[in-house]
């Protein structure tokens, strides 16, 4: 069976991990929740750093765990960034690079050149270890986890420990890694901006158990379980950047359903880009409306509406095209509306970010 | 309110020094006198000791054991023992030369050496057998030092053996510890003091061959007080009480004599 | 100086070598185990290996004397494998050193393997190194000050080494009796002034021998 079966019972001091995931065979999965939801020992327990007794691990076919068999960490073709680089201090950038490269599977000094050259830190390998930022340490670790050849990478949290800055520095380079890479990559983060940019299929965590798992666009726009990356609910879309107003400096992302506008941030046209819609930023209409201020006006069916935490409230699953967005409303306002599952409405969006 | 710190301070030193005068000895009645002794005095010693406290049951007797060498040089620089029993001689004639005598330097006993081991019959051997290629491993103490060990070389060279015995030996650091190779086999048979041989411990465990004594140097072994003790009544009743009677039966009984005493045991092998 | 004491220099100087040795190759298991362990018997063991520091030596060679000697278990052993008694011999001492030395090897490098943590394994681990290949190739450099201190520990040690030696000894030139016994020898027989000499020679040589080690130390702090 493709992509990756993970089922642990894992005994830990303030919570249990409990999970039975399927996950897919490529792209990145975001594994999310706050600090001690059993994230990283979701991660350690699929590296096999962690042991829970009773578990069952199958990566693409292979099992690495069962009632029967262990496979230990080192014979798992795996590539794992820890959240702080954990550089050899012993051994310079590029010793670093090669030791993973000398014992993977078939030497391939072709595959440690790409990483080097993905994650573009040709220019940092003679230098020791302790001379580099915080940000050149992440990349190495990174390029010197590609550089094993591994059939997963699991990356735990490799941008928590680094500034705004730093971070911004090597986002572009995870970007290429999520564009470039055939194998999945399992990205455990507690930061909403980097699963939003990141994810293609998101997994929530808390105390261990799992909240949700599925696509990313799907799971976030669920009402039933409302996941929220942050304070609130929003939805995420994929786009592109089609249209360049240079007179007003606005952009618009067309995706599949409509497009948006939102202030023009230097991004070329065709770009890939995604964007993030609060549902506290979008409001629902009946008719058509007149004279507002709000640009980004789209026509919709709603599909599902559900309670939201304040009595008062309420969330709306409007279909737009083939995507999803979602709104709060109050529920005397949906009253006065009286709108109902199917009915078409027209939607304004009042804010739209972009994800970077 | 804040109470000054100056009384509290006063009741602590007041307490403090209560303390040090319940602590302090009793002056006045009680003495206590430090005796330095060679190694192979310590069963007679032991015995004699005993008997003087139980005869003295306030004052203190210390008894410390080693090797005489040792104590010569300790005593040298000062340390504080106030009688000393060595197995040579000479070494607290030593000591009067350097001024540090507090009374003449008596002999107590003559050191006799003996063949002994644990494993083998040393009654039915002598000096020559020692030649025999079975036996590997022979104990003395360091001549160099040992009283004890000098005599043994001594011993040895003037019958002839030493070239063919000094490959085997192996030296201890004093008598006793020259008994102990000898004791856990290590050592096949050792040349030790005859007052340690003949001691229940040693004797029980295997018999000895008395050497004879004109082959080496006679091991008078001499006491004296020394010159910290020279005020010391303690002292000089100990002393006494050593070349008193019954402490000469006991140290007659453990093999140290006199010239013109008979040694405890009957002498087997007495050489003609 | 005489010939006997230039012997009982080299004497000492081939005994602390061999103990250095063989306890690199004996301590450092002793002591990853120790670093690594999570199981009970940590503290008994560590126990036991610390035993040596609190025995006195003399009672330690005491003891050693009857378990070497024919009576005793090692002594049986020795002589059932054809090698004959231990006491006496080079071998014995080398032996004896070896047990009284051992926590001077073993206490300085499980600290330092204690000090590397489980971090740079897991690395080595996920970057398909072996557990015995993560050792010699992740702890191992990161613990060589740790490996440097303990074998300083451990050589300066032996070349001191007084009691044991002495009670197993049997004081014989050439073979056992090494610097530290002959210093006492002289110093017993009044020769104080070949004592002096012997002395000195010793502290040099232990000095140098030292300073040589700790100058050349890899990672320690150089001067800006």
């Amino acid at each position: 069976m493709a992509g990756i079966e993970a089922r642990f019972l894992l005994h830990r001091e303030r919570f249990t991990l409990d999970v039975d995931l399927h996950l897919p065979a490529r792209g990145v999965t975001a594994v999310f929740g706050d600090s001690g939801s059993g994230k990283s020992t979701l991660l350690r327990c699929i590296a096999g750093l962690e042991r829970a007794p009773q578990g069952r691990l199958g990566v693409n076919g292979e099992v690495w765990q069962d009632g029967a068999r262990w496979v230990p960490t080192h014979r798992r073709p795996l590539g794992y960034v820890f959240q702080e680089a954990s550089l050899f201090p012993h051994l310079s950038v590029l010793g670093n690079l090669r030791y993973g490269a000398r014992r993977g599977p078939g030497v391939a000094p072709a595959r440690l050149d790409q990483a080097i050259e993905l994650l573009g830190i040709g220019h940092l390998l003679d230098r020791r270890v302790d001379g580099l930022s915080g940000g050149e340490r992440q990349r190495v670790a990174v390029a010197r986890a590609l550089g094993v050849e591994p059939r997963l990478l699991l990356m735990d949290e490799p941008l928590a420990s680094l500034d705004l800055k730093r971070k911004q520095e090597i986002l572009p380079y995870l970007d290429r890694l999520h564009d470039d890479l055939e194998i999945p990559v399992l990205y455990v983060s507690h930061s909403p901006d980097e699963v939003a940019r990141l994810a293609d299929h998101l997994v929530v965590l808390e105390d261990g158990r799992v909240r949700a798992s599925g696509p990313l666009a799907e799971s976030l726009v669920r009402l039933d379980l409302p996941v929220r990356l942050g304070e609130d609910v929003g939805a995420v879309l994929d786009g592109t950047v089609a249209v360049i107003d240079e007179a007003w400096h606005l952009a618009r992302v067309d995706f599949p359903g409509g497009g948006l506008w939102t202030p023009d941030r230097g991004l070329a046209i065709g770009r890939r880009v995604r964007v993030r819609v609060m549902a506290r930023d979008v409001s629902v209409s009946r008719v058509r409306p007149g004279q507002t201020s709000i640009q980004n006006v789209l026509r919709g069916r709603v599909d599902a509406i559900a309670d939201d935490q304040h009595p008062g409230l309420e969330l709306m699953r409007v279909q737009i095209g083939d995507s999803m967005l979602v709104a709060r409303l109050t529920r005397r306002a949906a009253a006065a509306l009286e709108v109902v599952p199917g009915q078409p409405v027209w939607v304004q969006v009042k804010s739209v970010a972009l994800v970077e | 309110m804040i109470r000054s710190p100056r009384p509290t301070l006063a009741r602590l030193a007041a307490a403090s020094l209560l303390a040090c005068a319940a602590l302090l000895p009793v002056a006045g009645r009680a003495e206590k006198i430090t005796v330095a002794a060679a190694a192979d005095l310590k069963f007679a010693m032991d015995e004699i000791a005993a008997a003087f406290r139980a005869a003295n049951p306030s004052d203190e007797v210390d008894v410390i054991y080693g090797s005489s060498g040792k104590f010569d040089a300790q005593i040298q620089q000062g340390a504080p023992y106030d009688l000393f029993f060595s197995a040579d001689i000479a070494f607290p004639r030593d000591l009067a030369k350097h001024g540090l005598a507090a009374s003449d330097v008596k002999p107590y006993a003559l050191g006799r050496i003996v063949l002994w081991s644990a494993s083998l019959d040393a009654t039915r051997m002598t000096l020559a057998s020692l030649a025999d290629p079975k036996i590997t491993r022979i104990a003395i103490a360091n001549p160099k030092h040992a009283p004890y060990g000098k005599r043994a070389e001594e011993a040895l060279r003037a019958s002839g053996l030493w070239a063919q015995v000094e490959p085997k030996l192996v030296y201890g650091d004093n008598v006793a510890h020259t008994a102990q190779f000898v004791l856990t086999g290590n050592a096949q048979i050792g040349l030790i003091a005859l007052s340690l041989a003949i001691n229940p411990e040693l004797a029980g465990k295997g018999g000895y061959w008395l050497i004879p004594g004109e082959l080496h140097e006679p091991l008078e072994q001499g006491y004296v007080i020394t010159r910290r003790a020279a005020g010391s009544a303690l002292a000089r009743r100990f002393a006494e009480f050593m070349g008193g009677k019954p402490s000469r039966a006991v140290m007659t009984r453990y093999g140290f004599v006199l010239p013109g005493e008979a040694a405890g045991r009957r002498e087997v092998h007495d050489p003609q | 100086m005489t010939r006997s004491d230039l012997q009982a220099i080299w004497l000492t100087a081939r005994l602390a070598g061999a103990v250095t040795l063989i306890l690199l190759l004996v301590g450092t298991p002793i002591a990853w185990w120790l670093a690594r362990a999570r199981s009970w018997w940590k503290g008994p063991l560590g126990a036991v290996v610390a035993l040596p520091l609190v025995l006195p030596p003399s009672v330690l060679g005491f003891y050693l004397l009857l378990a070497m000697g024919p009576g005793g278990p090692v002594g049986r052993l020795t002589q059932a494998l054809g090698l004959g008694l231990l006491p006496f011999t080079f071998g014995g001492l080398v032996v004896a050193s070896v047990l009284y030395s051992l926590p001077f090897m073993v206490q300085p490098l499980q600290t330092s393997f204690e000090a590397i943590g489980d971090r740079p394994l897991e690395v080595a681990a996920t970057l398909r190194a072996s557990p015995l290949d993560a050792f010699f190739t992740v702890a191992v450099p990161l613990a060589l000050p740790g490996f440097l201190t303990a074998s300083l520990l451990t050589f300066a040690h032996t070349v001191g080494e007084f009691g044991v030696v002495l009670m197993i000894g049997g004081n014989l030139p050439g073979v056992t009796r090494v610097a530290s016994v002959q210093i006492y020898d002289h110093v017993e027989a009044l020769e104080f002034a070949q004592a002096h000499r012997l002395a000195a020679a010793m502290l040099a040589f232990s000095f140098v021998a030292l300073l040589a080690l700790y100058a050349w130390r890899p990672g320690a702090r150089k001067a800006p």
